[in-house]
């Protein structure tokens, strides 16, 4: 049977198919367009079932648009399953579209599909739910990597690393005595360092968390203390001060003029007993007072 | 990234001041470890003076005003920067009140009060504990003949501890 389609694309990479009426894909497309959402899931599932139909793209993309808006609709405990059914959709209609008569929309909608993955990722994140975002990040680099092998997503690995090192330093915030959070969120860090060791923000807050640390050991202190147990939590403390030191000089010398890593190199060298070097920031630092320094501190 | 303890301008945050927390503990322990020959001094609260050192004080207050050193309550005393000093136990002189410390050592109220610095050659000028760095930690030296002079006995813990000891 011969088949006479046309697709046009809207803003949200919506498909208009025009299929022969007796055609069963011609059905499903019927009822998609007329927002039958369930009713055209329906037929375009039975629609792959036949083998003539299961071998042409269209069928697939249609299939990938009816599953695009369903997902759009779904409550989101089934969204992921629609969203994986739409992405796998399309995913075939353009591997089988050879000749790349549906391209224009069925490329833009599976990128956008994967869009709502990052999407997902970052709403994780917000929540406090750093596993989640792995997973969904994970997901999200699969499928781009899926259409198109050779995708770098470098800025976007660097951009998540940040957003995930802060949510786990939050965790580690609210429950100091857990150091998984503290170890992951120097892993996240240092990750984010080796996709770029130039990051200012990951340097920063790399430095900020060993510095912090230290600070913490000796913070807890306490009338219980003998000599010994101060000598060896001041060791201890030192280590991660030294661990801060040059991620914090690096952080400086990319961004010379910020007051932040300033007092961070003035606050490290001060626990490290450098009074000298910590002077030298401070004075640095009230140099800064009058100019480049934050409204808010003057 | 919100959990960044580093302070703006004028004086460190008492609880980001490492230096002031270390001291405080070092002077609560070096209390427990010595005693005072002289018997006024083994009755009535336990005094540390602090010169200047606003962290050092406020550290102090928060830790250890509680405790007791034997059965004589700690109270930690602010004092003004000037020569005529309470009778305290334990006198904490900092690096910038280094000029008052001999004027301070000639004070009757001095004479079993044992005082602690944290600035280069205070041992010579009379102190009995002074605070050093040493690898990039706090640790402390200790004169047994200040100590003596001011009829403190130090104990083997407190010497054994220490980097330095002049006897």
């Amino acid at each position: 049977m011969k088949r006479t389609i046309s697709i046009a694309v809207c803003a949200f990479g919506l498909a208009v198919l025009a299929f022969a009426q007796e055609d069963l894909l011609g059905k499903a497309n019927q009822a998609y367009q007329a927002g039958d959402l369930q009713g055209a899931r329906s037929l375009v599932d039975q629609a792959i079932k036949e083998p003539h139909l299961a071998s042409a793209p269209e069928t697939w993309v249609l299939r990938g648009f009816i599953y695009k808006d369903l997902y759009r609709e779904a409550p989101s405990a089934q969204a992921g399953m629609l969203r994986d059914e739409a992405l796998a959709s399309l995913y075939k209609g353009i591997r089988t579209d050879s000749a790349r008569q549906y391209a224009e929309s069925s490329t833009p909608a599976y990128f956008y599909l994967a869009s709502t993955i990052y999407n997902d990722a970052v709403r994780s994140l917000n929540e406090l739910e750093p596993e989640a975002a792995i997973r969904f990040h994970v997901k999200y680099s699969e499928t781009l990597r899926r259409l198109v092998p050779d995708t770098v997503l470098t800025d976007r690995n660097v951009e998540f690393g940040n957003a995930l090192g802060t949510v786990y330093i939050k965790l580690f915030s609210e429950d100091r005595l857990n150091l998984a959070w503290y170890d992951k969120a120097v892993a996240a860090y240092k990750h984010v360092l080796d996709l770029d060791s130039a990051n200012y923000g990951a340097n920063y807050n790399l430095a900020t968390l060993y510095y912090n640390r230290g600070v913490y050991n000796i913070q807890r202190i306490s009338a219980d203390n003998d000599i010994p147990s101060i000598q060896q939590i001041q060791e201890v403390s030192r280590e991660f001060f030294t661990l801060a030191l040059p991620y914090m000089l690096k952080a400086h010398h990319m961004n010379p003029g910020r007051a932040e890593t300033i007092l961070g190199l003035e606050g490290i060298h001060y626990s490290l007993q450098d009074e000298e070097e910590s002077k030298r920031y401070r004075h640095l630092y009230e140099e800064l007072e009058h100019d480049e320094r934050p409204e808010k501190d003057q | 990234m919100a959990a960044i303890l580093f302070g703006g301008s004028g004086q460190r945050e008492p609880e980001k001041d490492t230096i002031a927390i270390i001291q405080a503990s070092y002077i609560y322990n070096i209390a427990k470890l010595v005693e005072w020959r002289e018997p006024a001094m083994r009755q009535g609260p336990f005094v540390i003076g602090v010169l200047g050192s606003d962290n050092l004080y406020q550290e102090l207050v928060n830790k250890y005003a509680t405790r007791s050193i034997g059965r004589q309550p700690i109270e930690v005393r602010k004092l003004p920067e000037m020569p005529e000093v309470d009778r305290c136990h334990i006198l904490f002189v900092p690096a910038s009140a280094k000029g008052l410390l001999a004027a301070i050592l000639r004070q009757e109220n001095a004479r079993s009060t044992l005082v602690v610095t944290d600035f280069p050659d205070a041992l010579a000028s009379g102190a009995v504990v002074n605070f050093i760095t040493a690898k990039n930690t706090l640790k402390y030296e200790i004169s047994l003949v200040n100590a003596n002079r001011h009829r403190i006995d130090v104990g083997l813990t407190l010497k054994q501890l220490a980097d330095k000891v002049v006897e």
